[in-house]
């Protein structure tokens, strides 16, 4: 679907993108990571033809990447304003008419969308009457109204509440399994964990990492269990005696835990249940993959090191 | 084109919507046909008091034209012709302010002169006009009709008094017309700088609300560009042509129902018919220079030409600075030296008036930052035969600098506008500029 291929940009002399290559494929969602000022922004405005790179090309499905294809981009910029004093009507149909759309088809596909998040009695307000949450809500709206093939969001969910967050999470699900190609930049890794098919982390104008979220889990797993029960501490720190070290512990309730293990020798998952079993009630057990946000200060904090040796 | 006019049309409709367009537009009319009502009514308004002789060889008005009781007029009278230049320099006339000369031929083409040193106040000239008109109508029933004068009353036709300036009978010096110019400059000027000051602020505050960037996902910077300056320069005209209509309207009812005496239209074609060009100068110069003496039709049609050119010209410069700002506060200081270059076509104008034929005012008609006022006022001043050119050629320089200037503020918005948070000096405007 989109090809970022050897892309650099400097900004007087100092560079914002060092040759940065990514593929993001049709249909999924793409994580795009990365600390603050690390090039993501940048990154996202020169697909958008915002800027310009200073070398490198972008590419969508095949073609080289020109004006006419922008029609085909819904994004959402991390800064994102509105034309306060115009309605929310008026906004939308001319954003969506500077994407492509005919005035007729823009009016239809809003009144689909105000239906849809259940607030078409916003139409006629003004956006300076509509609080910040509200007025995300419409800049989504005005983002997706053309119906693009590949969305880019920036940091889309913040600004919202937790009811709206998982409104605008299952809105991206639908989109994805409608097909459509989503690349997410944020910083809520627990959302990358959740939707993202693939992610690329951003350090420093340098693309350190690339990979589907599962194996860049996998990759990075250190060995680590978790085991939730009931019972007495005591007797699960006994049961484990020298085959097992507690690395970590969690207090639920009165005698309630989530322990966090680490195996010695030759020991496996299946020899922990079996020494556990009978000593404490086991609620669940799982093997601990280091979450996005792990991996994300890990390799920041690895770049760093690197960068300052 | 579509998105240039779809955000034209963005910048007409909040143009529009806002308070401030509406209020321009009723203000500003109203404020001028104030001032136009004053200076109708009092702008000519001199001495109180004349001492007046006339010239009556026929023995018309010998002793038999009275003042009236205001004291307003004082009558002598000579019962030869004294030539104009006579009046104006012998000594025994020093005292008289105005010689009014009834010939042989009055009473066939219906009109007196009257030579002036000063201009008369309307009250003044309608008061001896009054007066001089009812003796001849006196004379007029005698000699030509039986019946009386209140029956005459109702067929008269009106009596032509010319008034002409001794020292410049036929108006040749007068500026007026050249402060008419002036005035249609200083329009371009309000005009500019209002809608030009829109330029920027609006360019700032979608910087500063972040909405440029979801625009710049769908077009280009000079599509924006190109579409807000088109937007507000229409915005613009319309705000005029309200301004137009608004005192075109006022100006006909002012001549209706304030000035009825003043503007009887068969006045107008006699008077035209007789003396030609200046007919109407017996009434108030301000009267007679905005209903008779200004060709609207000419002067607007330069007007919306230079205006153009003027706008194009300024709204990019404002254009420019708006882009390169780093928050709405900001800029301030970059504002100040294109409000200077505007108010030096104001002062390009005004000297223009004064020295019309100076090399100086020549310059002011070709450079592109004052020509919008100059030419207004160098064409009520009047082109000399083979001149008309210079209009042209100034409007040509005129366009082609708005075109560079719009390239040049092109390139500074397209590196400026999506740069937040700095503070606007000139080497970064500089850097701007030189980035492709």
């Amino acid at each position: 679907m989109l090809e970022v291929q050897h892309i650099s940009k400097s900004f007087a002399r100092k560079p914002a993108l060092s040759d940065i290559s990514l593929h993001v494929s049709e249909g999924e969602i793409f994580g795009l990571l990365g600390p603050n000022g690390a090039g993501k922004t940048t990154l996202i405005r020169i697909i958008n033809k915002i800027l310009e790179q200073d070398s490198g090309i972008v590419r969508l499905n095949g073609e080289i990447f020109t004006e006419r294809h922008l029609a085909l981009i819904g994004y959402l910029p991390e800064e994102r304003g509105l034309y306060r004093s115009m309605t929310v009507e008026a906004h939308a149909l001319l954003l969506g008419q500077l994407r492509g759309l005919s005035a007729k088809q823009a009016q239809i596909q809003l009144d689909l969308w105000l239906e849809k998040f259940q607030i078409a009695d916003w139409k006629k307000k003004r956006i300076e009457e509509l609080s910040k949450g509200m007025a995300q809500k419409v800049q989504f709206i005005c983002t997706v109204l053309h119906d693009p093939k590949l969305l880019i969001l920036d940091e889309p969910l913040s600004g919202f509440d937790p009811v709206n967050i998982e409104l605008i999470m299952q809105e991206l699900r639908e989109m994805k399994q409608g097909g459509k190609t989503i690349i997410l930049s944020t910083h809520n890794m627990k959302s990358v964990e959740e939707i993202c098919d693939r992610a690329a982390l951003i350090h420093q104008s340098k693309k350190i990492l690339e990979g589907k979220v599962s194996d860049l889990q996998q990759e990075r797993k250190k060995g680590d269990y978790a085991v939730r029960f009931r019972g007495n501490m005591i007797a699960f720190v006994n049961a484990l005696w020298t085959g097992f070290e507690l690395v970590d512990k969690e207090i639920l309730g009165d005698d309630r835990f989530v322990a966090k293990l680490k195996m010695r020798g030759e020991n496996s998952f299946e020899d922990l249940l079996r020494v556990l079993i009978g000593q404490v009630q086991i609620e669940a057990a799982w093997e601990v993959l280091p979450s996005m946000q792990d991996i994300f200060i890990e390799m920041v904090s690895e770049e760093k090191e690197v960068s300052n040796a | 084109m579509r998105n240039i006019w779809l955000l034209a049309k963005r910048e007409i409709r909040d143009r529009i919507g806002s308070r401030s367009f509406l209020f321009m537009s009723i203000f500003g009319p109203i404020v001028i046909l104030v001032l136009s009502y004053l200076l109708f009514t009092y702008g000519g308004e001199g001495k109180q008091h004349w001492n007046v002789l006339i010239a009556d060889p026929t023995g018309i008005m010998d002793n038999k034209i009275l003042a009236k009781e205001d004291g307003m007029l004082t009558y002598a009278f000579a019962d030869s012709y004294v030539e104009m230049e006579e009046f104006r320099d012998a000594q025994q006339f020093k005292s008289f302010d105005a010689m009014v000369e009834i010939n042989e031929k009055v009473l066939s083409n219906k009109t007196a002169f009257v030579f002036f040193r000063e201009k008369p106040s309307v009250r003044m000239q309608t008061h001896l006009q009054f007066q001089i008109e009812r003796r001849i109508e006196e004379v007029m029933i005698k000699r030509f009709t039986n019946l009386s004068v209140q029956d005459f009353r109702k067929i008269k036709q009106p009596l032509n008094v010319a008034f002409r300036n001794v020292n410049d009978p036929f108006d040749e010096v007068s500026d007026l017309r050249a402060w008419a110019g002036f005035f249609f400059g200083s329009i371009i000027f309000i005009f500019i700088f209002l809608f030009g000051m829109t330029v920027l602020r609006s360019i700032s505050t979608e910087k500063s609300n972040r909405i440029i960037e979801v625009l710049l996902a769908s077009v280009n910077p000079r599509q924006l560009l190109t579409g807000k300056i088109i937007g507000i320069g229409i915005s613009a005209f319309l705000q005029f042509a309200i301004w137009a209509g608004i005192i075109g309207m006022g100006m006909y009812l002012m001549r209706i129902y304030l000035f009825p005496d003043l503007f009887n239209a068969s006045n107008f074609e006699l008077l035209q018919s007789v003396q030609g060009e200046s007919g109407m100068t017996g009434y108030n110069e301000y009267l007679s220079l905005v209903f008779e003496r200004i060709q609207f039709g000419t002067m607007i049609f330069y007007f919306l030409l230079f205006f153009v050119g003027g706008y194009l010209f300024y709204s990019a410069l404002f254009a420019a600075i708006g882009a390169s700002t780093g928050s709405e506060s900001d800029g301030q200081q970059f504002i100040i030296p294109i409000i200077l270059l505007l108010g030096s076509s104001i002062f390009a104008g005004y000297y223009t008036i004064l020295n019309p034929e100076s090399q100086l005012a020549d310059w002011f008609h070709y450079l592109p930052f004052t020509s919008p006022v100059t030419v207004m006022v160098r064409l009520t001043q009047g082109y000399g035969p083979g001149e008309g050119y210079q209009i042209w050629l100034s409007l040509f320089i005129l366009l082609a600098s708005a075109f560079s200037t719009l390239i040049v503020a092109g390139r500074v918005y397209k590196n400026g506008i999506l740069q937040f948070g700095h503070r606007l000096r000139l080497p970064l405007l500089f850097k701007w500029l030189k980035r492709s």
